[in-house]
């Protein structure tokens, strides 16, 4: 099963149902480590979830744009140490920020569900 | 800050630092390679590896078009992105993108094309300098007539006492005898006062033009049309200085009119046709030792209004000169005078024609529109799911929306392109079919004005079907249209419908309201074609035979002439009989008329008394025209070449002048001649309808050609067979007499015929091309729509199928929904046909404007066009298998 709007394959058959929004925060955690561009973060994603997630191209660039837009990123064209020409993605202040409050709603989120769910 | 980088980002796009196209495909590209690298350092082959990572990737167009939208950029650069995105849609869409072009290209080419006609003729500026200051000023006869012509004394005073008029110009149309250079011809020569070209602004191409001292005998100078000298003198430039010969006289050219130049007033035209020679008009001087006619009323005049003087003013100022002359003399008796602007004079009397014409396109390109709006309606469902990703994705709605304008704009000039080309086209159509007193149409063409309006007509139009459908696609609730497999159509079904429905039903209004036109004009000219002339038209040729007084002393002479040639044409195998009249049925200008005394009456007052029509024929022309002779008998053979003081009188005037007593044997004196003789009614002639088809039948007066005797005749002649053939024949016995004489208007009496109803005819023609092009362009919206509308239904109709359904109850099922809109539209259609019937009602001759006989008849065709436009869906909707459509799910 897939779900486009979030833009993420499950790898596993398991389903995950991703909230909406959860793949800026991805995003802007993969980039909270260094700049990268936009093959580097699929990997990041995929391999900091244990080769759980991965990010379609398709849904990659478009939310990259729309941060972009927004100013939580910032993007360069450089050239790496072994000479690869490519657009590198790094976060600003504004989208560190974003990051930090999205990780708390996030965390605030992850709460209330187990708190649910040890109730029952 | 987040405004700041936006506004960053958007300011270098726009300086075009940066493109945003091409960093993107950059920037794409790159992924690719660094997959393919990652793939092949994982150890596949170099092929396989570039497919892989071709395959993860996915469809790279459309993840770029998705990235652009959301990235936007620029207002160029997003319009740019907007135009590609919108021309590979349509490039993928093609069936869709044909049939929208097609139906855009016919509204917008027909617009153009009739756009350009009320351009040049009501709109361009009149190549006069200062024309919107130019009138014509004319005389009201008692009888309501109105652009009479006046006369050189009432001239005179109008000139002298008029305050409204920098300039004043009197003119009169004559058609003189050009021998010489080559082949005799007779040419159109306008008598003119030298102001004309002081009033009309115009000067010479070469030389000068006219001043006084032109018309002294020996030295008279006249002035040449462009065209003329280019035909007859092939340009050559060496003209001016010389003398041609016109009626045996020498005239010297003095100048030479630009091609711009043309100055035609139809109306109350001595010769029907734009002058091609000008010479000065005789003004005497009053007192002086010269003398003319004053009182024959035979001037058109023309007049320069002074700076901030209105039509109005200019007017007022010349009825109250007018009715000063009026008291002064008994022959201005109840006379008036008005003032013409000259667009109005030009154009007037076609007005109402062209902008019912103009409405009929314009009508057109609306169900045009309305087509193309129903297809992209149609088309919302299935662009569903790629509106929904983009808004999804941040695309903000006015942004979607500016999108699919775009792809409106892009299929709007297509259309435009493709409908330049059938404007183009469509104009030579238009001026090859057109009547031919439209002279100006000659000049009509696609210019700047007309492409200026052809490119607002074209955003207009792309505005007027794309919003709606851009506005309905866009209001989709997201989570209905991404759910996989979820029917989104269903969620906003019904609206899409109902508009859907609204339009099909506007489509079928406009129809009828143009068919209905079409309709009336149909049955208005049929009409007209069954007015009865009075003359039998077929197998009858007439050519004008005019003799120049420098070889014919004596009225004889020229009786003698003609009576020679219709010998001769009568002796020619073929011909069953021929004769001679002054002024042809219908010829297209004018006759004379004037006033009579009856013998035993007191005579009335000059200018009071009774007045009628008077031709001038032998009985020849009777015969060959078939004109009855009702009482009486004609005139003799003796009568015809020698005055013997006889005439024949039409039906309408024994009627009106001799109501309740045989005219026969009475005596009357016409005013035809200085000191007119007594001349005794022989005979009563059936009515003929010699100016006017449309008119009453007027009083005729007939003369034999010796007792009132003209410089000029028109031959008649009946033949056995075609009578076109004929006329070589005829032209070769008038050489035998006279190898100098020319022989002009050659016409068969068919061609008269046609020619009068020529503008009845074109417009007919016209308006029922539109309807015709309105009805195709609905039944295929009806069509469309209906078509669509099973498809949609296509499992519940299955489902009832299924269930058991028969076929015949599913078409009915289908039918009376196509049905049912239909006959809404027919009803608005009607109210709509009945607003507009007093627009229409100029146009018509013989039937009403609200006529119940061509409403009912344009209702069923419409009814029938739409049954038809239906019934091919419904069919399709009974084969449906009811087993395919359950698994459609």
């Amino acid at each position: 099963m897939r779900d486009r709007a979030g833009g993420l394959t499950h790898v596993t058959q398991q389903k995950a149902d991703l909230l909406q929004g959860t793949l800026d925060m991805l995003i802007l955690k993969a980039l909270s480590l260094g700049a990268l561009h936009g093959y580097g973060i699929i990997q990041r994603i995929r391999q900091t979830s244990g080769e759980m997630l991965n990010v379609e191209q398709g849904s990659l660039y478009p939310a990259l744009y729309r941060i972009e837009q927004r100013g939580w990123v910032s993007s360069k064209w450089e050239t790496n140490e072994t000479g690869r020409r490519a657009k590198f993605y790094s976060l600003t202040r504004s989208g560190r920020k974003q990051l930090e409050e999205e990780e708390a709603s996030w965390d605030r989120l992850v709460l209330a569900i187990a708190k649910v769910r040890q109730a029952t | 800050m987040r405004w700041l980088n936006v506004l960053w980002a958007r300011l270098r796009a726009l300086a075009g630092r940066e493109s945003v196209i091409g960093d993107i495909d950059e920037e794409l590209r790159l992924h690719v390679e660094m997959e393919t690298e990652e793939n092949l350092a994982r150890g596949m082959s170099p092929e396989e590896a570039r497919r892989a990572a071709r395959m993860s990737f996915g469809n790279f167009d459309s993840i770029r078009d998705t990235a652009y939208t959301v990235r936007g950029g620029g207002l160029m650069e997003t319009f740019l992105q907007d135009v590609r995105y919108g021309a590979r849609m349509l490039a993928r869409n093609k069936a869709f993108t044909v049939v929208a072009v097609l139906t855009l290209a016919l509204g917008i080419g027909a617009n153009t094309a009739i756009f350009s006609v009320v351009n040049d003729l009501l709109l361009r500026p009149l190549p006069y300098s200062e024309a919107d200051r130019v009138v014509m000023l004319w005389e009201v006869s008692p009888e309501g007539r109105h652009m009479n012509t006046t006369s050189r004394a009432n001239f005179r005073e109008w000139r002298a006492q008029g305050q409204s008029f920098e300039s004043m110009a009197a003119f009169s149309d004559q058609r003189l005898n050009l021998t010489g250079a080559g082949d005799p011809e007779e040419v159109a020569v306008q008598l003119a006062t030298p102001e004309l070209f002081k009033v009309l602004g115009v000067q010479p191409l070469l030389g000068r033009v006219l001043v006084e001292d032109d018309i002294k005998m020996g030295s008279a100078g006249v002035v040449l049309s462009h065209a003329f000298w280019k035909r007859r003198f092939g340009g050559d430039p060496g003209l001016v200085g010389k003398s041609i010969t016109l009626n045996g006289n020498p005239f010297n050219v003095v100048g030479i009119m630009p091609p711009s130049f043309q100055w035609h007033i139809k109306q109350r035209s001595g010769t029907g046709k734009p002058a091609e020679v000008w010479m000065v008009l005789f003004m005497p001087q009053p007192g002086g030792a010269q003398v003319a006619n004053e009182r024959g009323r035979f001037l058109s005049v023309v007049g320069g209004l002074k700076p901030g003087v209105t039509f109005e003013q200019a007017e007022a100022e010349l009825k109250t000169i007018h009715k000063r002359l009026e008291a002064d003399s008994t022959f201005n008796k109840n006379y008036t005078a008005e003032v013409i602007p000259l667009r109005e004079q030009f154009v007037g009397n076609i007005r109402p024609a062209l902008w019912v014409l103009l409405g009929a396109v314009g009508l057109v390109l609306l169900i045009a529109c309305a087509n193309v709006a129903n297809l992209l309606l149609s088309r919302v469902a299935a662009r569903e799911k790629e509106i929904a990703l983009r808004t999804a994705l941040g695309a903000r709605r006015v942004r979607v929306i500016r999108q699919l304008l775009t792809e409106s704009l892009l299929l709007s000039l297509l259309g435009t392109g493709l409908g330049l080309l059938i404007a183009w086209w469509g104009i030579g159509a238009l001026v090859a079919i057109s009547p031919r007193d439209l002279v100006s149409l000659q000049n009509v063409g696609i210019n700047t004005t007309v492409l200026a309006w052809t490119l607002g007509v074209t955003l207009l139009t792309s505005l007027l079907f794309g919003i709606v459908p851009a506005l309905e696609a866009t209001r989709l609730n997201l989570n209905d249209a991404l759910k996989e497999g979820g029917k989104g159509a269903d969620a906003h079904g019904s609206r899409s419908r109902r508009l859907r429905g609204a339009l099909v039903v506007g489509e079928v209004a406009l129809a009828l309201m143009l068919l209905v036109g079409a309709g009336l004009l149909v049955k208005s000219f049929a009409q007209l074609r069954k007015i009865d002339t009075g003359f039998e038209t077929e197998n009858v040729l007439t050519m004008v035979l005019r003799l120049p007084a420098s070889k014919y002393k004596d009225d004889p002479q020229y009786v003698a002439f003609f009576r020679q040639a219709l010998e001769r044409i009568r002796a020619i195998p073929g011909v069953r009989s021929a004769g001679v009249v002054n002024f042809l049925p219908l010829y297209g200008g004018l006759g004379s008329a004037t006033g009579f005394d009856v013998e035993g009456q007191p005579p009335a007052p000059p200018g009071m008394g009774p007045s009628t029509n008077v031709r001038v024929a032998d009985s020849g022309y009777f015969k060959t025209m078939n004109i009855p002779l009702k009482q009486g008998r004609l005139f003799t053979d003796v009568e015809d070449s020698e005055d013997r003081r006889v005439v024949l009188v039409s039906e309408s005037y024994a009627k009106r002048f001799f109501p309740g007593e045989s005219p026969l044997g009475k005596r009357i004196k016409v005013f035809m001649a200085e000191d007119p003789a007594w001349t005794e009614i022989v005979g009563i002639v059936g009515d003929v309808r010699y100016d006017n088809l449309m008119a009453e039948a007027e009083p005729f007066v007939y003369y034999p050609h010796p007792g009132l005797t003209y410089e000029f005749m028109t031959i008649v002649v009946r033949t056995a067979g075609d009578p076109a053939e004929m006329a070589p024949a005829v032209r070769r016995e008038i050489a035998a007499i006279d190898p100098d004489q020319p022989v002009s208007d050659v016409r068969t009496m068919t061609q008269v015929m046609a020619d009068t109803v020529a503008r009845q005819r074109f417009n007919t023609l016209l308006l029922g091309i539109f309807a015709g092009l309105a009805t195709l362009l609905a039944a295929v919206g009806i069509f469309g729509v209906m078509n669509y509308s099973v498809q949609l239904r296509t499992r519940e109709l299955g489902l009832r199928m299924a269930l058991g359904a028969q076929p015949g109850r599913v078409l009915m099922l289908v039918l009376r929904q196509g049905l049912s809109l239909t006959l809404v539209g027919i009803g608005v259609g009607l109210a709509g046909s009945l607003a507009l019937s007093r627009v229409m009602s100029g146009l018509l001759y013989g039937v009403g404007a609200t006529d119940p006989l061509t409403f009912a008849a344009i209702v069923v065709v419409l009814g029938v066009v739409a049954l038809i436009a239906c019934y091919i869906p419904a069919r399709r909707a009974t084969r449906v298998d009811p087993l395919v459509a359950l698994k459609y799910e």
